[in-house]
């Protein structure tokens, strides 16, 4: 501006508010952005399934009729019960199992940069090629992949995921497996990150394996694995290529998830008062969520 | 091995008693068996692709005269990946997903970096109120706001081009928070030096910041080029119909048309893995230790 430098001692010429003013300048572009594909469309979701619409055309206010509407259809409940099914099965299958993994591969001696790597490659693969490939080898023709496997030993054919009781876990085990590699390596940051001196001081101590497991490597784990259980909670809650892709919902509902709801309501019938009226349950619960999981915490800190 | 190496709660002379070196030998399968899951499924896509379509449905005719599912092709030829290659126009959707990528990585750098530049080193009065709403959409699921956006993207007739897609990397929350992490710990010797020579803040980001913030704009880079290529739900929506539809797009096609046969859907997985795989054996050391270091200060 005017050809003058602008440093911080000139401010007091300048007044501070030509300072502010260019830094803003600085984050325009990114604050615009922002504003057009999070902030402004988060508002007009909330807006929106307030509203009867026309397709894009908002025609009247409706108040909470939308959200009455929803939970009135014969999938909103299925999915409400199917997405906690697919939280807890989640935490069943993939919670421990990395921070395990980052235990066994740290504590290993030879083949650990191997092991970094090969468990990582999964996390790399395309979230819809991941689920087209596990589609595959979980077909329940003979080509399906687990079932050639099961050939082998001369077990038949197995129809996998087309099992109401059995087809969330397998599809837990699908996204496990895309995720629990990435999420190991995290844990293994953070186990470099403990101090050797803890280990010695506990040896010292007598501690044996187990104990030193426990008291010193556990306990250093804790924050890190506290932010990847409300993680791990968020992303689950969303699920929606697994359902969509590997058995659109089916049998019967049984693997139905909330965000497909939205996306049914979005794009198969263009209803996008009502997809907004979900999208919105969906971030209620989930901040709902968060909020108690913090306070949970807090109080226990104390 | 070195001693030092070994810093974790077992310590070398653990080793002496046999019930440890049983542990460990467990240890060692379990880790063995992690790897060989990861690569399998993986492995037999790759594989599968070199059937041919009767080869894959029915299996292959044994000395007994009955066929059976082998887990290996019988006939190692690219001929199949090559057909289905030429066949369903591949390179056109490798141009789009890679126009696609270019742009966002740009979009990613330049956006984010400069809005992390402002929260981290200008820090102009009312900062704080926007890192807290950028720090609050990671809380918001993405998916709430899609519903509108696709409406603002056909109003606007951004529809059918590559720009909704390229922009909405520049708007990335978790980017700008890795950005900011990084410039908070430049030096403020550089910065200051470069101000009394006259740079504004633009010529400060351009000649000085970015140039020095290679390891974290790597990092970025290729965070960037794997979710364009992955992300599949707005380019969808975005370019579905048109001729700028991606390799995940034309996949997702795939889920419901019966035109299609079995073999083509499998080497459309394998077409939409390649390039990750590329990018990964290329960068294996930046996303598998920078990543996470740049991820755990965040």
């Amino acid at each position: 501006m005017l050809n003058q430098p602008l440093v911080p001692r000139n401010a007091l010429h300048h007044g501070k508010w030509k300072t502010d003013l260019a830094a803003w300048l600085v984050m325009l572009p990114g604050l615009v952005l922002f504003a057009f594909f999070i902030w402004e469309p988060i508002v007009q979701a909330l807006r929106l399934s307030l509203y009867e619409a026309n397709g894009m055309r908002i025609v009247r206010f409706v108040g909470l009729d939308n959200y009455r509407s929803v939970m009135l259809q014969p999938d909103f409940w299925p999915a409400v019960r199917n997405t906690f099914l697919y939280l807890l099965w989640s935490l069943i299958i993939g919670y421990l199992l990395p921070m395990v993994l980052a235990i066994f591969i740290h504590e290993s001696v030879r083949g650990k940069s191997l092991y970094r790597t090969a468990i990582y490659l999964p996390n790399i693969v395309p979230a819809l090629a991941t689920v087209f490939l596990w589609r595959y080898l979980f077909k329940s023709d003979a080509y399906g992949g687990l079932n050639m496997l099961l050939a082998i030993f001369g077990v038949p054919p197995q129809d996998w995921l087309n099992n109401a009781s059995r087809v969330i876990p397998l599809i837990v085990v699908t996204m496990t497996w895309k995720g629990a590699g990435a999420t190991a390596l995290l844990y293994l940051a953070g186990l470099q990150g403990i101090n050797p001196e803890l280990y010695e001081a506990a040896i010292i101590d007598g501690a044996n394996i187990r104990q030193r497991i426990f008291h010193v490597t556990l306990p250093q784990l804790y924050n890190l694995a506290r932010t990847l259980f409300i993680l791990q909670v968020i992303a689950v809650f969303q699920i929606l290529y697994e359902p969509l892709v590997m058995t659109n919902g089916g049998p019967n509902n049984a693997s139905v998830s909330l965000m497909q709801t939205v996306f049914r309501y979005a794009f198969e019938k263009y209803d996008y008062s009502r997809a907004s009226a979900v999208s919105v349950l969906i971030s209620i619960a989930l901040i709902v969520l968060t909020l108690v999981y913090n306070k949970v915490n807090r109080e226990k800190e104390m | 091995m070195k001693d030092t190496q070994r810093q974790g709660a077992v310590r070398p002379y653990d080793l002496r008693s046999p019930r440890v070196k049983i542990g460990f030998a467990l240890m060692t399968i379990f880790c063995v068996f992690a790897v060989l899951m990861a690569l399998l499924p993986v492995a037999w896509v790759i594989l599968s692709g070199l059937k041919d379509l009767k080869e894959f449905n029915r299996g292959v005719k044994g000395l007994d005269n009955h066929y059976h599912q082998q887990l290996l092709p019988a006939v190692f030829t690219l001929d199949g990946y090559l057909d289905t290659w030429n066949q369903m126009k591949y390179v056109r959707y490798y141009l789009n997903s890679f126009a696609v990528a270019a742009g966002s990585v740009l979009c990613a750098v330049l956006f984010n970096g400069l809005l992390a530049y402002g929260l981290s080193r200008l820090k102009p009065r009312g900062w704080k109120i926007v890192y807290g709403l950028i720090m609050g959409t990671l809380m918001v699921p993405a998916t709430t706001a899609i519903v509108p956006l696709f409406i603002n993207i056909t109003q606007l007739s951004m529809g059918g081009t590559f720009w909704p897609l390229w922009l909405s990397a520049g708007a990335s929350a978790f980017y700008v928070v890795l950005f900011k992490n990084f410039y908070d710990t430049m030096p403020d010797s550089l910065l200051e030096a470069a101000r009394l020579d006259g740079c504004d803040n633009w010529r400060l980001f351009f000649k000085i910041v970015l140039p020095l913030s290679m390891p974290i704009n790597i990092v970025i880079m290729i965070y960037a080029i794997n979710a364009a290529w992955s992300d599949f739900l707005l380019p969808y929506l975005v370019l579905s119909g048109t001729k700028l539809e991606t390799v995940m797009v034309r996949l997702f096609t795939y889920r419901t048309s019966d035109r299609i046969n079995n073999m083509d859907i499998i080497r459309a997985i394998v077409f939409s893995i390649i390039p990750p795989i590329v990018l990964f054996i290329a960068f294996q050391r930046q996303l598998t230790q920078n990543v996470i270091s740049a991820g755990i200060k965040g």
